[in-house]
């Protein structure tokens, strides 16, 4: 692990793009940094935090895109997957690797809270608590980034798609608040659900019969739940969509609550998707 | 030691490899021979664990493939058809890397990696990128990165192609050298490159084993094949149907022209006169008078062609040239 780990982290650093990347985001986290604390004189860092937010929806992509798909273009994964070297190890010192590079600029941004001390009163507890979940957002962007990239050989594709689902994740909130309409829309999507439950379930077995009953089962679940209390079912519509925000369980940071279950989100989020990273390497063997 | 019992190996539903079955003793090298698309490639990469297999078993110095798949890849060298190769690393940096990833112990990397490279004899590349490293010296980092962490088995996809004349010479003579150490299996489509290295081959075509020896074996064993060339008066079908009920007779083909009919008789042993005299007396008494009859031996390359190519099972696997890497 810890061979790939560093062979990942001069890759990344072997050409400009670690460079220009690192210095692009502690750019955009400076210049905020100016305009929202020194010029306009806000204490608070966390805002500066949230308002740089959508620069990961550029740096994780592009950091992300080469780490699984340039192996498999250039069959390097050859070498690693016959080498005595687990997949867990390879995908965590991939991963690893990556979420050190994002560290780095998080850690410049982290000297902003000490110069604004020098000139005031600031809250260090809450700007480095913000500052901690911000850290975390990103690593799990990054897992999502590095399950992407395992998806395909081609590198702009897997820098898209992961853009593409960042992006959604960014606008989810205001996703959330187009869909408050009605029961019956919610039941749309669940009975959509449910039929893709069921086609997957008919692939897996080979057995169209099985998927079938799937469906039907939940459906019939369905149709209960929406006669007896359609209410759960709109509210478990919402959370559902709610869980996508990747961007939104990081705002309780920056009013200064240091809030568990969004580090538990983020925590199981990054590992749920490395584990999937893992799988899908594992699953190439198979097929 | 190498072990592998009932090998198949299918892409969806195309057999790529179809239950094969071969021991190559320690110190042995074994060449897989066959066309492109014979499943060579798939072969390599079940034995090194980088695809499974849909069926059998592969035992490497006593350690199955699958359930023990550290301890086995540990005894694993494998140098694939295209080289895997970062090319932004140098040289030395890439076989250090990979001297980590083989879990070679830290105080003993820089002497393997330096062993290696004057193995290979790359020593003068050690700081170069690999990006601008040529053809042949690609390949000799490869073969330098699979023998690091002197493993016990050495799997080589395709050792020399690319590489020119005297560099494959070179290659040959290095592979011997490697085999005396080394458990080696390597592949070609070049028979007398596998002749020439090898004491075991294994004659693969469309996924199956079609003959297995070492190559003075075969040769004698193949090669005694011969061809009849027969011209009758009669009819292509009754000639044909007629010396296909004879003993000994692998393949016929026929041609009629004008009333007469030129046989090629392809025999699985040597035709002594017996064997012709047995094919014209049966001609004859079809009706089919012979009115000339002349024998051709078949040199090992066409018995290999002959075996790679017309006795094709199924012949719409051509598309398992890419194999395992790039199927989808």
């Amino acid at each position: 692990m810890i061979a790939i780990f560093k062979r990942e982290w001069k890759s990344i650093f072997s050409g400009m793009l670690g460079y220009s990347l690192c210095a692009a985001y502690v750019l955009v986290g400076g210049l905020y940094f100016w305009v929202y604390n020194l010029l306009n004189l806000y204490p608070d860092f966390g805002y500066t935090l949230y308002s740089t937010t959508f620069a990961m929806l550029v740096f994780i992509p592009i950091l992300t895109m080469r780490s699984l798909a340039e192996e498999r273009r250039a069959r390097t994964d050859q070498l690693l997957l016959t080498a005595p070297v687990g997949v867990p190890s390879i995908i965590l010192g991939k991963y690893l690797a990556m979420a050190a590079v994002f560290t780095v600029p998080v850690a410049v941004l982290g000297l902003c809270p000490l110069v604004m001390r020098m000139y005031g009163t600031v809250s260090l507890a809450k700007a480095y608590g913000a500052l901690f979940g911000y850290w975390l957002l990103g690593c799990a962007g990054i897992a999502i980034g590095l399950f992407l990239s395992g998806l395909t050989e081609n590198t702009i594709l897997a820098a898209l798609s992961t853009f593409g689902v960042l992006l959604l994740s960014y606008l989810m909130p205001g996703i959330q608040t187009l869909f408050t309409v009605g029961s019956l829309l919610a039941l749309g999507v669940f009975g959509l659900l449910a039929a893709l439950a069921g086609l997957l379930a008919g692939i897996r077995s080979r057995s169209l019969t099985f998927g079938m009953l799937v469906f039907l089962a939940l459906c019939m679940a369905l149709g209960l739940l929406y006669g007896l209390q359609s209410a759960a079912l709109t509210s478990a519509f919402s959370v559902l969509l709610g869980a996508l925000g990747l961007f939104t369980p990081f705002e309780s940071f920056i009013y200064g609550i240091f809030s568990i279950p969004a580090v538990l989100y983020y925590v199981s989020i990054a590992a749920l998707f490395l584990f999937l990273a893992g799988q899908g390497l594992e699953k190439r063997r198979w097929n | 030691m190498i072990q592998v019992e009932h090998l198949t190996r299918r892409y969806g539903s195309q057999i790529a490899v179809k239950d094969l079955s071969f021991t190559v003793p320690t110190g042995q090298i074994c060449g897989l021979l066959g066309p492109n698309g014979a499943g060579k490639t798939t072969t390599m990469n079940v034995l090194t664990g980088y695809l499974s297999a849909s069926e059998g078993r592969v035992i490497i110095s006593g350690h199955d493939i699958l359930e023990e798949p550290m301890e086995a890849r540990r005894q694993l060298g494998y140098l694939p058809e295209q080289p895997p190769l970062y090319p932004e690393m140098t040289v030395e940096e890439y076989l250090r890397f990979v001297a980590e990833l083989r879990r070679v112990p830290r105080a003993q990397r820089a002497e393997q990696v330096r062993k290696a490279m004057n193995r290979v004899a790359a020593a003068d590349m050690a700081h170069r990128l690999i990006r601008n490293l040529s053809k042949g010296y690609r390949q000799r980092v490869g073969l330098a990165a699979a023998l690091l962490g002197d493993p016990e088995v050495l799997i080589l996809d395709e050792p020399t192609v690319g590489l020119d004349p005297a560099q494959m010479i070179e290659f040959r003579a290095l592979i011997r050298q490697l085999g005396r150490k080394h458990t080696v299996i390597l592949s070609s489509h070049i028979l007398s490159e596998v002749s020439a290295v090898c004491d075991q081959v294994l004659i693969l075509s469309h996924g199956q084993l079609m003959a297995q020896g070492t190559p003075d074996q075969l040769a004698e064993q193949l090669a005694g094949r011969t061809r009849l060339r027969v011209l009758v008066l009669g009819e292509a079908e009754t000639a044909a149907r007629v010396v296909r009920g004879l003993e000994g007779v692998q393949e016929v083909r026929a041609e009629e022209e004008t009333g007469k009919t030129q046989l090629e008789i392809t025999l699985t042993t040597g035709a002594d006169q017996k064997q012709q005299a047995a094919v014209s007396l049966a001609l004859a008494a079809a009706g089919c008078a012979v009115l000339q009859m002349e024998t051709e031996a078949l040199s090992l390359e066409e018995v290999f062609l002959q075996l790679t190519e017309t006795d094709s099972p199924e012949p719409d696997e051509t598309d398992f040239e890419e194999e395992g890497g790039q199927q989808p």
